[in-house]
């Protein structure tokens, strides 16, 4: 079987540097699709991924394509997500192909994303092309540009195409260097079937339908199938190819990309990463790679009108068929009442997931601070992880509290420098290495706590350096620290939605930021309100809400009432948008505010 | 039901307050004739429209504004000839218009009282000349004075005066010297107002630029108390949450409004309310004159009041007064929340009467306090758990009783 005509490749940038554009042209220069059907397919994708300008799901496309050479090729094009959340996802994509275009703006130059999934596709043994991108743009500086790759590459500056996505310019030139520089893959047709997953759709008729690239043996209708992670055996129904939709195919072999019906229930039931074998050599050894995927950032999601829990439920359930790394397990609150508490891959998935569950299914809801997972060492010797900051037990029986760190690997213009330094050292980072990648621009690597990077940690970055700033971060290991539960009283009662776990050099800061904040939104009441921030039984904080000294409409006449009560009517509405807790009423937007607490 | 108090609107102005949002017509010279003329008209067709054969048997009639007095001497008359035939102002016990301390001449006092108004209320404001700059207000520091001594050599036995409280600090304006001077003027009935910002108004605008600032709640509170504490000391009822008079002088006419009884409302921006309905007419006068001589409806609009809005409006409107809201009408959750009311000083129960009334202290909490009281209600009538888990409510047993 002749598998030299197959090229299985990824595009890899950092976000904005212009990879879904390239990608455009490439199907466009290949005759996969019409610009009319591209427009078509975009607005077809998910509304979110196109307002926030990220891939949020993966695509697989195949492209046919006649060569200089005049012999036919199959390229197949795997899309990765663009964001630090999906990580892993991203490797997987990689390991189902042989080549990676690294696309750089030629003005921006290499950014921490590019030089992270850079790293990945090495790792994963890739041939690197490099492209610059952008090269028509008014900033472009493509000669600086090409030696910053030639440097990181250790390539020739030749190698290094220069492109014009938007204008079309480098297009056929990079298809051929597609051609001639990625391998085609290695496969044994005779042997037992495996195939590596790398992405997983949900059809709301078919079920979830894995994305595979096949490395050994094939794989056709009517065989029996089964998952490396779950062992679940399943008939399959239909195989073929992904162009702009579902391409069958009587089989597919060693180097092919494209998906496999067979009545699989949930997205989560096709792992990425896991193999594929035949049902009947269930020896068959596994692809490497594999990983459970966990999640790192967690939050409590509740309805905010307690009579959206059903609704709410039912809409993480219909998101988990598509989302394999959403999860999600009931708790109660005693501020916010009945909700979820939820496991994402990273903050964007965080927000993803929640504006897909208020735009998609019209739910109001309360999000909790975002935390992390801690594993907690009892004076017994036994472990314990928790979730949420209200599981830690009793102080007494804790020996020490570890949190994950992460490696953090942020690229910004010289000038900043210290900026960067500051607020990574006001984080509790610590530093590795820096490095400067040419005179006006520096690579650092520290490693942080996961839980300082949870909050606004990007943002600050951002604002802290004009925009400029980069960041990318793993997964390290689990450290020990000093940390403490902080918890926020309302009039004597501790409100659970507000504890946060956090180190104790921090607590008396962000405690006395909470008070001033709570008290900033909690709106006068009938009754005064003390607020405190206190760690164990010791309160570090307080604030108080004055009680409220004036509600009234002064004058009410003939001509008033109407106007009047449906003032009165709105204040009735916007009570029941308030979460009572004990005689307080606390708005949604306290709820929310912590999310913002801190420097 | 038939109304029996009307309401006639004047809207015409000589300037327009920094603070006012009221249907106001801007003129020098008022038209007098086309607003008699406008305002016959109206009462011609809604009595038509509603089927009142009978000419409408008045308790009551209000003329405010606008600023009525800028009307003349005449107007009240002119009014009076219009109306003849539609209404019957026999049984009439209350007749009351409103004026302006700089328009209310000897003659206009005079011309009034023949008309039949028994009954005046003058917008004083203040006595401190730069808050009545800052105004807009036309009239000088001593003009009420001057007013209320016209009226009385003109025989007039029952006198308001309108104040103003929580101006803007700035000002330096003294309310405990402006309350010495209303009670040195001995009106029957003192009406107070906190300034309000309206949308729309020069104040507002001001407010947005930051080029005034509010007094604070708290200090809302203190004068509200002040004006509250000296008029109850003088031997004035406080007998609404803005409103003060001595024994058996409270506004007949305005205690209609709160009770919730039918009235009438003619001319532009007019409420009219012949339960369950309300309307409303344009507010803008050329907008509203054109309207009635063509024969179109100068109504702008109208609502049926029901179900929750009536039971939310009933409660506020009850709690406004000094007679207070009925006992026997709560159910048990509510009177569990009035009792904690009790507690707190917001209110005391009339044991005799059987009713719950509100205290200077409660009523600065007035709209709050009645969504409580109406949400405290709809918990019964839901039956639900809501009741039971919400401290403030206590345990809200489940009753059958719902208002």
């Amino acid at each position: 079987m002749r598998i030299d005509h197959i090229r299985n490749f990824c595009i890899v940038a950092h976000i904005d540097h212009g990879k879904s554009t390239l990608a455009d042209r490439l199907l466009e220069a290949t005759g996969t699709l019409t610009r009319r059907e591209m427009r078509e397919q975009v607005l077809d994708s998910n509304e979110l991924e196109r307002e926030r300008g990220i891939t949020i799901k993966l695509h697989a496309i195949r492209m046919d394509y006649t060569a200089g050479d005049g012999r036919k090729y199959e390229l197949n094009l795997i899309d990765t997500p663009g964001h630090v959340d999906f990580t892993y996802e991203v490797s997987r994509s990689l390991a189902a192909c042989e080549g990676a275009v690294l696309v750089v703006d030629a003005s921006q130059g290499v950014q921490a994303q590019t030089l992270s999934n850079l790293f990945l596709a090495m790792d994963a043994g890739l041939e690197i092309i490099p492209v610059l991108n952008k090269i028509d743009l008014p900033g472009a500086e493509p000669e600086k540009r090409r030696d910053e790759l030639v440097d990181l590459l250790g390539c020739e500056p030749d190698e290094v195409l220069l492109v014009s996505a938007k204008e079309g310019k480098g297009i056929p030139e990079l298809l051929e260097r597609i051609i001639a520089k990625v391998p085609p893959p290695e496969g044994d047709p005779d042997a037992p079937l495996r195939a590596l997953i790398f992405d997983s759709f949900y059809d709301q008729y078919q079920g979830a339908v894995p994305s595979i690239r096949v490395v050994d043996g094939s794989i056709r209708p009517g065989m029996h199938i089964t998952f490396g992670a779950t062992r679940a055996e399943y008939e399959v129904d239909e195989v073929g190819l992904l162009r702009l939709g579902r391409v069958k195919q009587q089989e597919l072999s060693p180097g092919d990309v494209g998906y496999v019906i067979a009545a699989i229930k949930r997205v989560s039931d096709t792992k990425s990463g896991d193999t594929i074998i035949h049902a009947e050599h269930p020896e068959t050894p596994l692809l490497p790679g594999y990983q459970e995927v966990k999640p790192m950032v967690f939050s409590g999601l509740y309805p905010t009108d307690a009579d959206q829990y059903e609704e709410l439920r039912d809409a993480l359930e219909k998101l988990k068929l598509s989302d394999a790394s959403l999860n999600y397990e009931p708790e109660t609150s005693t501020a916010l009442g009945f909700g979820f508490r939820c496991g994402f891959l990273g903050l964007l998935h965080m927000e993803v997931v929640q504006e897909r569950l208020e735009r998609e299914f019209d739910l109001d809801l309360i999000t909790t601070v975002p935390n992390v997972e801690y594993h907690i060492v009892r004076t017994d010797g036994s472990r314990l992880m928790i979730e949420n900051p209200t599981a830690l037990p009793d102080r007494g029986s804790i020996d020490e509290i570890e949190e994950p760190y992460v490696r953090a690997r942020i690229m910004c213009p010289s000038e900043y420098i210290g900026n960067v330094q500051k607020l990574v050292h006001d984080r509790r980072g610590e530093y590795v290495h820096m490095h400067y990648l040419d005179p006006t621009r520096v690579e650092f690597l520290y490693e942080v706590p996961l839980a300082e990077i949870v909050l606004d940690f990007y943002d600050r970055l951002k604002s802290s350096t004009r925009g400029y700033a980069s960041l990318d971060w793993e997964f390290l290991e689990y450290r020990p620290n000093d940390l403490v539960k902080l918890d926020m009283l309302i009039n004597g009662d501790p409100i659970d939605a507000f504890s946060v776990i956090i180190h104790r050099d921090k607590a008396y800061e962000y405690g006395r930021n909470m008070a001033e904040k709570l008290k900033e939104l909690i709106p006068r009441q009938m009754f005064a309100v003390a607020i405190q921030a206190a760690i164990g039984g010791k309160i570090i904080a307080r604030e108080s809400v004055r009680a409220m000294r004036k509600d009234v409409t002064a004058k009410c006449y003939g001509g008033d009432i109407t106007r009047k009560r449906k003032l009165l009517e709105k204040q009735k509405e916007g009570k029941k948008r308030m979460k009572q807790v004990g005689t307080v009423e606390i708005p949604q937007e306290a709820f929310l505010a912590v999310l913002q607490v801190g420097d | 039901m038939i109304p029996r108090h009307l309401y006639v609107h004047a809207p015409f102005c000589a300037r327009r307050c920094s603070y006012c949002d009221f249907a106001v017509d801007v003129a020098a010279e008022p038209p007098v004739e086309p607003w008699a003329e406008a305002v016959a008209g109206e009462l011609g067709r809604v009595r038509r429209e509603e089927g009142w054969s009978a000419p409408l048997e008045l308790d009551t009639l209000y003329v405010g504004g606008g600023t009525p007095s800028l009307l003349g001497p005449e107007a009240m008359a002119r009014l009076r000839a219009g109306l003849e035939g539609g209404v019957d102002l026999n049984g009439v016990e209350e007749f009351t218009a409103e004026a302006n301390p700089e328009s209310f001449t000897a003659e206009v006092a005079a011309g009034w009282r023949r008309a039949g108004v028994n009954r005046l209320s003058f917008g004083a404001q203040t006595f401190h000349a730069p808050s009545l700059r800052w105004m807009g207000r036309l009239h000088g520091p001593d003009g009420p004075g001057r007013a209320v001594e016209r009226a009385r050599a003109a025989g007039y036995d029952n006198l308001g005066l309108d104040l103003i409280f929580a101006l803007p600090p700035m000002l330096g304006r003294d309310l405990a010297d402006d309350l010495d001077r209303v009670l040195a003027l001995e009106p029957e009935h003192v009406s107070v107002y906190g300034l309000t910002v309206e949308k729309g108004t020069p104040l507002s605008r001001w407010v947005a630029e930051r080029r005034v600032e509010l007094p604070d709640e708290d200090r809302y509170g203190e004068e509200y108390l002040l004006v509250a504490d000296r008029l109850t000391a003088a031997g004035y009822l406080h007998y609404e949450v803005s409103n003060f008079a001595l024994p058996g002088r409270e506004s007949r006419h305005n205690g209609a409004y709160w009770r919730g009884v039918p009235y009438l409302g003619l001319g532009n921006g007019a409420h009219s309310y012949v339960p369950p309905r309300r309307w409303w007419n344009r507010r803008d006068w050329s907008a509203y004159r054109s309207a009635v001589a063509t024969g179109e409806a100068p109504r702008e609009s109208e609502e049926e009041v029901s179900g929750e809005a009536e039971a939310l409006e009933r409660i506020w409107l009850d709690l406004r007064t000094r007679s207070g809201i009925a006992l026997s009408g709560l159910s048990e959750p509510q009177g569990a929340l009035v009792r904690t009311w009790e507690r707190h000083g917001w209110a005391e129960a009339a044991e005799a009467a059987g009713t719950l009334r509100l205290t200077a202290e409660g009523w600065l909490l007035l709209d709050r306090l009645a969504v409580e009281l109406e949400g405290a209600a709809e918990m019964v009538a839901r039956g639900g758990p809501k009741a039971a888990d919400s401290g403030l409510h206590g345990a809200g047993k489940r009753t059958e009783e719902t208002r």
